[in-house]
């Protein structure tokens, strides 16, 4: 398992014997709100394999990104080097001419390509200005091959299941003859097996001098596979680890970190009766019938916050999205709300029973070319003041002024584009959105995602209020830290199914982050 | 998140004048009037006078009514992302019932009229169905319609003209409203706006959200004072012509649908973000299939104006293109392709700048061709004031 030059020490000069092949110094990349990435020195060698480790926003993924192309050079500073000589990538096709290849996290294929054209894409073989058709057929057989995957090439890549587009990916990104492979979350859609076809590979490809990178949430696999592991934190890397020298248990302290738990409130939660609860709930994949989660039992009450906690693909979103009526896959399972049966197959229904989702992407929440008005008063629609249809503007507008101010939403006024907000303030129209609905249950995922930091408290305040406002709280998020702050009660999904659940007392980052690993 | 904020700095700290005139809202509607008055004051001084004369503009009126009528429903329909290429052929197919019921068979006019409202609700209905049932792209149910509804008008009359139309549905093109009634619609439209609006703001500052009463009363009154002293000069000629007011009225009530009741502010919500309605609550396909529905009411509407104007039903020609003028003048009058932003009254002045270059060129004998080409350098550059205002607003 240890790779020739694992006994590599971070942040000093490499052994003369082995030349590294990529060199990081001082990298540093800044969004808007955050700094993503600060500071940041890395060097791999040749035939190492490295596991980037690092909770949700802790600047991992920026940092693959960078060295991928993504983020194009001029948009961050610090030094690349690949094999000695600089390496600074306009585009991901830049990086890939410079013998980098990128597996990105979001599985994106064009979904009227064969499977030939997608591991060809971009590269395809061609013959007197045309596609040599036979011989990227031939292409695609040899490495659907190499990798173990019986695949027809000529089949359409949009007929295939998720972790079968995922595999012919990752076929593709094996396929490049690439220097250095990054790979983001590599596994989330894939089964074991096809996890460990995976790790074979990455092994050959080692023994052949390829280095490897990959970001991975589930601990097994990155003890299993990586030799050395780097654990970042607010954007820095705060701790290195040989593989076959550490354990879980430092790596998960390390992720952590050292830092106080932020005091999980003192708030004693004033719990009610019961709100929403679901049994047995198993949510399908909308384009398989594979399950995402199933058999789900949880239960949130009037003046509770409950914690929902998974790492990617731990199926915590499509349940928050079933629980709305939201999601497009087939649903089966009892939800009940205040006791009483009910069914949700439409958003509507859930409005209509006082339910409020607020999205993981703000961009499916928000409409950015309208004003602040016109998103606050969507969901309250059926319920303005007069009948006959006709809104009272007016009326309308106080409510909607009266949100603007209770939420202190930084804007000239209510007739402001959302699009011109930030993000901390866009999340609070949705907010006011949902108040002005007079919702009773409301379901949040990821809400503080790309919020900075001062907005990100003042919103976990919002939900607190709430709370005590006698308002019931599901908060979906992949921070655990956010969790053990404002959470009554969590439950941890893993791989689809509920791992377990911890009240207030038991509820801490390590125990979630464990759980949720299955460590 | 991943824009460039370095790069696009420069381009936005210092936007041209023009840049910025043509991206604030209040500015750019009115940057639609000014255009307008600029073609107007052109025509006059190249018609010497007959251009902006009342006999003239009434007819400029009515020439651009049937365009109004249609673009009235491209708005709502575009605003929620959709689009409707088979107007013309629905209205054909409207005016083909219409012609064949009072001309061949007989039937009294006002069942006549009942009836083709009815076929056009049914042409809306069933591409409503279509586009949200079956979820076929509003674009290829409507390009559909356009050949089918065209071909099944072809195959009714065999190709031939039915006319003539009866006299009493000749009248609702061609009569005029005689000028005092006129004038006294007009007022009273005008009082009525006067006093809800009056009662909508003074209950805004009761309720604290108008700070400024008196200024936001002239505000709101003060165009629609200029819009009803013209249309007094205007019918003491001779009157308004039927058509126009019922332009004018189907005008004002989709107004009031799209920016004063629940159902326009889901067509909003909708074309703004699809996604973001829905997860609002909102019965996106419901909204949508009523949008159509509201089309095919539309199609009814126009297809008995069109056909009593020219006083019977072509098959082959009646409304031909009359999608495309509706959607330019949706255009041209503000309404965003992307959804979610148009106004109604931007459109008819859209319709209104399209038909005054057809009128006032006419005037000046340019020949047709010459005409189109005009009128298509006109759609491109109010395309490309859209664009760049939409640039500018996603740059923020």
């Amino acid at each position: 398992m240890t790779g020739p030059v694992s006994a590599l020490p971070m942040h000093e000069t490499t052994p003369a014997a082995v030349a590294p092949l990529l060199t990081v110094r001082a990298l540093t990349k800044t969004f808007p709100a955050v700094v993503a990435v600060d500071q940041v020195d890395l060097t791999i060698a040749p035939g190492e394999i490295v596991a980037l480790l690092g909770q949700n926003g802790a600047g991992q993924s920026t940092l693959i990104q960078v060295l991928s192309g993504v983020h194009p050079a001029g948009t961050w500073s610090g030094e690349i080097e690949m094999a000695g000589t600089p390496f600074r990538p306009a585009s991901v096709a830049d990086a890939e001419a410079g013998g980098v290849a990128f597996l990105a996290q979001e599985v994106n294929v064009a979904p009227d390509l064969t499977v030939a054209q997608s591991l060809g894409l971009n590269a395809e073989p061609t013959r007197f200005g045309l596609i040599d058709r036979p011989l990227l057929l031939a292409r695609a057989r040899q490495a659907l091959a190499d990798f173990g995957l019986d695949l027809d090439p000529l089949k359409e890549i949009g007929d295939l299941d998720l972790a079968t587009q995922q595999l012919v990916l990752i076929v593709r990104a094996l396929s490049k003859h690439a220097r250095l492979l990054i790979l983001d979350e590599p596994t989330a859609a894939l089964t074991d097996r096809e996890a460990e076809r995976l790790f074979d590979r990455m092994r050959a490809l080692k023994q052949r001098g390829v280095a490897i990178i990959f970001v991975s949430h589930r601990l097994a696999e990155v003890f299993e596979i990586s030799d050395r592991i780097v654990v970042m934190r607010d954007g820095r890397i705060s701790g290195t680890f040989q593989t076959a020298e550490t354990s879980r248990d430092a790596v998960v302290a390390e992720m952590v970190g050292s830092r106080v738990a932020h005091g999980k409130s003192a708030r004693q939660a004033r719990i009610g009766a019961p709100a929403l609860s679901a049994h047995g709930l198993t949510v399908a994949s909308a384009d398989s019938s594979r399950p995402l989660a199933s058999g789900v039992d949880l239960a949130v009450a009037e003046g509770e916050i409950l914690g929902l906690f998974g790492l990617l693909g731990s199926g915590v979103v499509e349940t928050a999205m079933a629980l709305f009526g939201g999601w497009p896959g087939a649903v089966s399972g009892e939800i009940r709300l205040r006791g009483q049966p009910i069914t949700l197959a439409d958003p509507s229904q859930a409005v209509a029973a006082g339910i409020g989702l607020i999205a993981q992407d703000r961009r499916d929440g928000l409409s950015g070319e309208h004003s602040i008005y016109d998103n606050a008063i969507l969901a309250n629609l059926p319920a303005l003041p007069p009948s006959l249809g006709f809104i009272d503007a007016m009326a309308a507008r106080r409510q909607v002024t009266q949100l603007f101010d209770r939420l202190r939403i930084k804007a000239a006024d209510i007739d402001t584009l959302v699009g011109t907000l930030s993000g901390g303030n866009q999340q609070k129209v949705q907010v006011a959105r949902w108040l002005a609905a007079g919702v009773r249950v409301l379901l949040l995922i990821d809400p503080t995602r790309g919020v900075d930091v001062g907005a990100r408290a003042e919103i976990n305040r919002i939900w607190v209020e709430l709370a005590d406002a006698g308002c019931a709280i599901i908060l979906v998020s992949s921070d655990a830290e956010e969790l053990v702050e404002i959470c009554d009660r969590a439950i941890v999904l893993r791989n689809g199914r509920v791992a377990d659940q911890l009240d207030k007392s038991g509820l801490s980052e390590a125990r979630l982050l464990r759980l949720a690993a299955g460590v | 998140m991943t824009e460039m904020p370095t790069t696009a700095a420069p381009i936005a700290d210092a936007p041209s004048l023009l840049t910025r005139i043509l991206t604030n809202r209040s500015l750019r509607d009115s940057t639609l009037l000014v255009v307008l008055a600029v073609i107007w004051l052109f025509f006059s001084f190249a018609t010497k006078g007959t251009f902006l004369t009342q006999r003239n503009l009434i007819l400029l009126a009515l020439q651009t009514s049937i365009v109004a009528l249609a673009a009235i429903s491209a708005v709502m329909l575009i605003v929620t992302r959709n689009f409707d290429l088979s107007v013309g052929s629905a209205v054909a197919l409207v005016g083909v019932v219409v012609a064949l019921l009072t001309v061949k068979f007989g039937v009294d006019p006002i069942v006549a009229v009942l009836i083709s409202l009815g076929v056009g609700l049914a042409m809306g209905a069933w591409q409503g169905w279509w586009v949200t049932k079956m979820g076929v792209s509003s674009f290829i149910v409507t390009l559909a319609g356009m050949l089918y509804f065209r071909g099944i008008s072809m195959i009714a009359t065999n190709g031939a003209t039915v006319a003539p139309l009866p006299q009493a549905l000749k009248q609702i093109a061609t009569g005029f409203m005689p000028p005092l009634l006129s004038i006294g619609l007009a007022l009273t439209c005008f009082a009525l706006f006067a006093a809800l609006r009056i009662m909508e703001l003074r209950r805004g500052a009761a309720l604290g959200v108008v700070q400024r009463l008196n200024a936001e009363i002239m505000r709101a009154l003060l165009p629609a004072l200029v819009a009803t002293v013209a249309v007094v000069w205007l019918a003491s000629w001779q009157g308004v012509p039927y058509l126009v007011v019922l332009v004018a009225l189907c005008a004002i009530a989709a107004d009031i649908l799209m920016r004063r009741t629940r159902f326009g502010a889901q067509l909003y919500a909708i074309g703004g973000n699809p996604e973001a309605a829905r997860l609002s609550g909102i019965k996106v396909g419901r909204v949508i299939f009523i949008n159509f529905l509201i089309a095919g009411l539309a199609y009814g509407i126009t297809g008995v104006a069109l056909t009593a104007r020219v006083s019977g039903a072509i098959a082959g020609s009646a409304g031909l293109f009359l999608e495309l003028d509706a959607i330019a003048a949706a255009i041209i009058g503000g309404t965003a392709l992307a959804g979610g932003r148009g106004r109604i009254f931007g459109a008819l002045v859209g319709a209104l700048l399209m038909g005054s270059l057809n009128n006032g060129m006419s005037l000046m004998n340019v020949p047709t061709f010459y005409q189109d080409t005009a009128r298509g350098a006109v759609l491109l550059l109010a395309v490309a004031i859209d664009q760049l205002s939409r640039r500018r607003t996603s740059r923020r």
